[in-house]
């Protein structure tokens, strides 16, 4: 186990920059999931940890030890892929066995660690069967097993849910928390979708573009997004952001006026507010009025559109909400959970009474 | 189109009786005249590609004042085999010669194909394509053009009547097709398991070793079995590049072309030598061809 540290990191791929400037360092045993559209470098920077990819610049550190010379084998890595990555032509023990066998671990010193492995993630009668005879969550746990047989300084997992069905990928979801938490080994995470991202990391790398846009918390990536790209990232349904100006403390778009303390000198910017903190009103008791535009039982819930003024707003309404189409409604924003960013710059506006330093 | 204006009554009428009154064949009946035609196309196709094998084989049984006539009623005789293995035939040395001329050209091709296979496949190269592409366009040249100046090469190297000077001529053909036949293959496979591979500790070559060449197996052998079905039949680099000692059955075939007219039960003894290893090759190795041919649709 070992800390991964990227120092100054750079990618090109001819004058493509796929990745600029990239500092990130990964704490002993700490989850950290790289989130970002696709395109955004950071299955790129999983690769270069893992040695598949060279680094343009910069320093590559796990454990402290500089590795951007060092061939994949040496660096003590284990890697879980998209496509599972699986010998086709082996059976799942001599899949699992394979890093072992490599490094001449041979007899029943492997055999007896590749069942241990099997085991923990459930495989254990399924051992001489060959991948193609197996489902896609029973091959993503050889994958699985294969990375854990050898307790390597660094796990790296390239999206390895997204070849599962959504109701698999919540299982295999929890069971790789699980594993990693009961292994303690320093786990990169690379993946597009954001509940992936929340409920399985430590911290969490928002990326776009090749740079790091936030890296912190699920929680304060949720709760204080550092700029527009952010918040509109994280969450489903994504983020209500309304285009509109400040002056004199309050808050004006066309058509939507939202009074709060609001930093005085504000200027255009963009206010950001979620969908569970705006309510619903009767029409004429709320300070936004609009009409429904659609709403949606998601089982829950009621997402409610509604389109006031220029703008189109979702609220999260309970779940014995009817509303039809067009029909007058009004909403109440939660002035403490506003979410400020300048238009110009996209980045977040840290105003008077919220301590959030952001 | 015009048929039909010329003879509208004939061309109308034909097809009309048919299909308002069919001739009413039981189901029985009429699937038994489609098997008797589905059999009598099948001994077709087999009369027209085994009727010769048949002959040569009847023939190299036959004495020399049977070999004309047509009847398959002969006394049978293994003097033709024996005659052929004499002098001034020399069948033995002529076959030893082609097992080890065969032999060599795919031991030797099949490795180096599956490296540049291999680099072809998955490295970039300046100039991109022209480099694979280039392997191939050396065999738009016609043999007959080269055959001079790789016989001069050949005897200033000392090479002229050795196998090995046969091995190399073989492989100027047999690599690079086997080249583009396994080429093919690695590019269907996919790099993540390679990847897999070197981060699960192996070296590069390794990763190739354990993992490449056994996903592409069914790509070498087909590559192997090209290579030794051209290499057993090759005749024109073995006619000019061998006089004695490195003679090979395909050339050897043609000393039964005598003064006294061609021995042809003597020829078709050899060629019962010839035709034997093809035989025995289809019939335990096309399996590996047919699955060479469909694997990739399966994953």
């Amino acid at each position: 186990m070992a800390s991964v540290e990227l120092v100054g990191v750079e990618k090109r791929f001819g004058s493509f920059s796929a990745l600029q400037h990239l500092d990130l360092s990964v704490a002993d045993g700490e989850f950290l999931v790289l989130l970002g559209p696709s395109g955004c470098g950071k299955t790129t920077t999983m690769r270069m940890v893992a040695g598949l990819e060279e680094a343009t610049a910069g320093e590559i550190l796990i454990g402290g030890r500089r590795v951007n010379d060092a061939l994949p084998k040496d660096r003590d890595v284990a890697m879980v892929f998209q496509n599972y990555g699986l010998y086709p032509h082996m059976s799942v023990a001599q899949n699992i066995g394979y890093p072992l066998k490599v490094r001449g671990i041979g007899g029943p010193d492997r055999e007896g660690r590749v069942k241990r492995a099997a085991e923990k993630v459930e495989l254990g009668p399924l051992l001489h069967r060959k991948p193609r005879e197996l489902s896609g969550g029973q091959r993503q746990r050889v994958a699985l097993a294969r990375a854990i047989v050898r307790t390597p300084q660094v796990f790296l997992m390239d999206e390895p849910l997204s070849n599962l069905d959504a109701k698999l990928r919540v299982t295999m979801r929890a069971e790789i928390k699980h594993l990693q938490h009961e292994l303690g080994v320093t786990t990169i995470y690379v993946t597009h979708d954001q509940i992936e991202a929340m409920t399985l990391a430590h911290r969490v790398a928002v990326m776009n573009g090749g740079v790091i846009q936030q890296l912190d918390t699920p929680e304060a990536i949720y709760d204080r997004p550092a700029n527009l790209f952010v918040a509109g990232f994280i969450g489903s349904p994504p983020m209500n952001l309304v285009p509109g100006r400040i002056a004199g403390g309050t808050f004006q778009a066309p058509g939507i006026t939202i009074a709060g303390a609001f930093p005085a000198a504000g200027g255009d910017v963009i206010l950001g507010i979620r969908s569970e903190d705006v309510t619903i009103a009767a029409p004429g008791e709320g300070s936004i009025e609009g009409q429904v535009y659609a709403s949606e039982l998601t089982g829950e819930a009621v997402l409610v559109t509604v389109s006031a003024g220029g703008a189109r707003l979702i609220a999260r309404a309970p779940r014995s909400f009817r509303g039809g189409f067009g029909s007058p409604i009004a909403l109440n924003v939660d002035a403490g959970k506003i979410h400020l960013f300048d238009e110009a710059t996209g980045r977040r506006i840290a105003f008077a009474d919220r301590s959030d330093g952001g | 189109m015009t048929e039909g204006s010329s003879l509208p009554g004939a061309i109308a009428a034909a097809p009309r009786p048919t299909r308002a009154e069919p001739v009413r064949l039981s189901s029985r009946s009429r699937r038994r005249i489609a098997g008797a035609a589905r059999t009598l196309t099948i001994l077709l196709v087999i009369l027209v590609f085994f009727g010769p094998v048949v002959w040569i084989m009847l023939t190299a049984l036959k004495q020399p004042r049977d070999v004309y006539s047509l009847s398959v009623i002969f006394t049978p005789t293994l003097d033709n085999l024996r005659t052929a293995f004499a002098s001034p035939y020399f069948l033995g040395s002529r076959t030893l010669n082609s097992i080890i001329v065969t032999t060599g050209t795919i031991v030797l091709s099949l490795p180096i194909a599956t490296a540049a296979a291999y680099a072809f496949s998955r490295f970039r190269f300046p100039g991109g394509n022209a480099w694979s592409l280039g392997v191939l366009a050396t065999q738009f040249i016609p043999p007959v053009i080269i055959i001079i100046p790789l016989f001069v090469a050949f005897r200033s190297a000392g090479l002229l009547d050795t196998r090995l000077a046969l091995i190399i001529a073989n492989m100027s053909f047999v690599v690079p097709y086997s080249i583009w036949m396994i080429k093919g293959f690695i590019d269907a496979i996919p790099a993540d398991m390679e990847e897999a591979a070197q981060i699960d500790g192996a070296s590069r070559l390794r990763a190739i070793w354990d993992v490449v060449v056994p996903m592409a197996i069914p790509g070498i052998a087909t590559a192997a079995i090209f290579a030794f079905v051209v290499s057993w039949n090759e005749f024109f680099y073995a006619l000019v590049l061998s006089r004695q000692d490195a003679v090979t059955l395909q050339v050897g075939l043609m000393g039964a072309r005598t003064e006294r007219g061609d021995a042809w039960e003597i020829m078709a003894a050899m060629g019962l030598v010839i035709i034997l290893p093809m035989l025995v090759l289809s019939r335990y190795v096309q399996r590996y061809f047919v699955a060479g041919l469909v694997s990739g649709s399966v994953r």
